[in-house]
């Protein structure tokens, strides 16, 4: 027996008692592993905390394979499967009558939404992460701008719907569409872009500035040749996560895309009305049909398998833009 | 033969509200090494950064007096900056290579003042990369990253990217202190191959790089110049006391 005082002190207590417990458990693991010892205090905390950490984890990450468990058990046969609208015509073919036909249109929408809000976003984004970080002297406007974009990117998305309802379809006249949409989405893309790009031009030490302006460099130059080029990696990553977090949108949608069984053949007007993959879950899933009950699953397998790829895409580019640079 | 001298005439300067630099007179000759020596805070680096105008960059900078380069005032509201900072070149006391390859970290300066031809910029990688003693080491690897050298060839190619756009004068910020004596040694040759052919001025705490390499020195002290006089003077017979205590490292 080798224990201190301390431990013998908390041996009457509840406390105590567990502890005890405890570590005479520890005593026999370690013994298990052919090393006959008795556990110190401290080895023994190790132990329970990490422990402890590796069950949070598990709370954590379990939803999230509840959640593919489920999409798979009754969305795979869509993907697989060989009946009308399944498996290539899942993804290949527009919606028909019945059971015929696929997701092509919801496919294709989120797809055009995404590139118009990635054309629209991405340049205001880093455009203005570039004025605040590189132009702006820090003070109260820096902070203010600061503060309005990390406001923004908490406020919920069926309020951007509604403000794109009520300023891009009602005032401006847009009308709903892929324009409409795509602009919605790009409002929600700039704060996000905005500071991560701000944060990795934050990132690059002010001593390459230096060098490049004591070449005889102009400001400009020196942003867009070393500071921009050296953050780039950082700025890719932002760019690309924001794409996969607003490629599963629903409620900024639901007032500004109209909905399409068909392509869209134009940018603004009727014709430009589309679908979106989340937009077809939420009204595939809200109807009492069984088909489409299942059709809604495997339409979500679809869109997790969009962003993944770009999930993937985000890694491999800024990896690739890593090693070149760095 | 003075074609290119620095002189520096009354120079204050503030940060703020703080009074940096007093009244300094001095001035830098041809193919020559100065070296600006004082203990850290002393204003070293300010003058220094005066020179190419870097500290303009910094808010609440301020100067009175006048720096003159090959005879005309460099703070004249009408000169040209850009033009200033390409023939006055400058190596900083960290190596800070711009996360490219290595012949894009030569070629960015030559690019950036409108050579084009791909020759002429083939020309420049070689002919900095040589007078930096670094061609040999790096000739097989032009396109590999830069950050991936050694800290002493880091800094020697920040040496050879600021030769890259072909300046009258170098002005090196503590250029070895955050290398190790090996590195150290091989840039201080450099720096005595250099003076050959540029006007170097050279900021140090380190009074015995400061003594092996230059010609002239200056002694910064709490923002007055206490010193100025060839080194081998200074060396042995320092006129004021705080220079003494500076070089016998009572201050520093």
């Amino acid at each position: 027996m080798n224990r201190t005082d301390d431990e013998r002190e908390r041996e009457g207590t509840q406390a105590g008692r567990l502890w005890t417990v405890l570590s005479e458990g520890g005593t026999r693991l370690v013994a298990l592993g052919g090393r006959a010892r008795r556990l110190t205090r401290r080895e023994v905390k190790d132990i329970v905390f990490k422990l402890l950490v590796a069950l949070m984890v598990l709370i954590v990450v379990t939803p999230f394979f509840l959640l593919l468990a489920r999409l798979l058990s009754v969305g795979l046969q869509d993907l697989v499967g060989s009946g009308p609208g399944q498996g290539w015509e899942l993804i290949a073919t527009l919606p028909g009558a019945a059971l015929r036909g696929g997701v092509l249109n919801a496919i294709v929408g989120t797809t055009v939404l995404v590139l118009v809000a990635t054309a629209v976003g991405v340049p205001l984004s880093v455009m203005g992460a570039v004025y605040i970080n590189e132009y702006s002297r820090p003070g109260r406007v820096r902070t203010a701008i600061e503060f309005g974009a990390d406001v923004l990117a908490g406020i919920p998305s069926i309020v951007f719907g509604a403000f794109g309802f009520t300023f891009l379809v009602a005032y401006l006249g847009l009308g709903l569409g892929a324009l409409t949409g795509g602009l919605t989405l790009a409002f929600m893309m700039i704060p996000t872009v905005m500071r991560t790009t701000q944060e990795a031009l934050k990132q690059v030490p002010s001593s390459l500035r230096e060098a490049s302006l004591a070449l005889g460099a102009t400001k400009w130059a020196t942003t867009w040749r070393v500071t921009v080029r050296a953050a780039l990696p950082g700025i890719v990553t932002g760019i690309l996560l924001a794409v996969g977090r607003v490629m599963g949108e629903t409620a900024p949608l639901i007032f500004t895309t109209g909905n399409n069984l068909g392509l869209p053949t134009g940018l603004v007007g009727p014709e430009s009305w589309v679908a979106s993959l989340p937009f077809t879950i939420w009204s595939y899933i809200m109807d009492p049909r069984p088909y489409l009950q299942v059709r809604a699953h495997s339409a979500a397998l679809v869109l997790l398998m969009m962003v993944l790829i770009v999930d993937i895409l985000a890694n491999y580019a800024s990896r690739r833009l890593t090693r070149r640079i760095v | 033969m003075y074609e290119y001298r620095i002189e520096v005439k009354d120079l204050n300067t503030w940060f703020g509200e703080k009074h940096v630099l007093k009244n300094i007179t001095c001035y830098f000759e041809d193919n020559s090494v100065t070296a600006i020596m004082g203990p850290s805070g002393c204003g070293k680096s300010t003058l220094l950064r005066s020179i190419n105008r870097l500290n303009d960059l910094i808010p609440g900078f301020r100067l009175t007096g006048q720096i003159f380069f090959a005879g005309s005032n460099i703070y004249d509201p009408d000169r040209n900056v850009y033009e200033l900072r390409k023939r006055i070149g400058m190596v900083f006391q960290r190596p800070n290579p711009f996360p490219m390859s290595i012949r894009e970290n030569l070629t960015f300066g030559p690019r950036l003042h409108g050579i084009k031809d791909e020759d002429e910029l083939e020309r420049i990688v070689e002919d900095s990369l040589r007078k930096a003693a670094l061609w040999d080491e790096v000739r097989d690897q032009l396109d590999s990253p830069a950050v991936h050298l050694s800290g002493g060839q880091q800094q020697r190619l920040c040496i050879a990217r600021a030769l890259s756009v072909d300046p009258p004068v170098l002005l090196m910020d503590e250029p070895v202190s955050a290398l190790d004596p090996i590195s150290a040694g091989k840039i201080e040759d450099l720096i005595v191959q250099l003076k050959k052919e540029y006007t170097i001025i050279l900021v140090t705490h380190n009074v015995q790089q400061a003594f092996r390499v230059s010609d002239q020195a200056a002694f910064l002290y709490m923002g007055e110049l206490v010193e100025f006089d060839k080194t081998k003077r200074i060396a042995v017979a320092p006129e004021d006391p705080r220079t003494e205590a500076f070089i016998t490292g009572r201050i520093g």
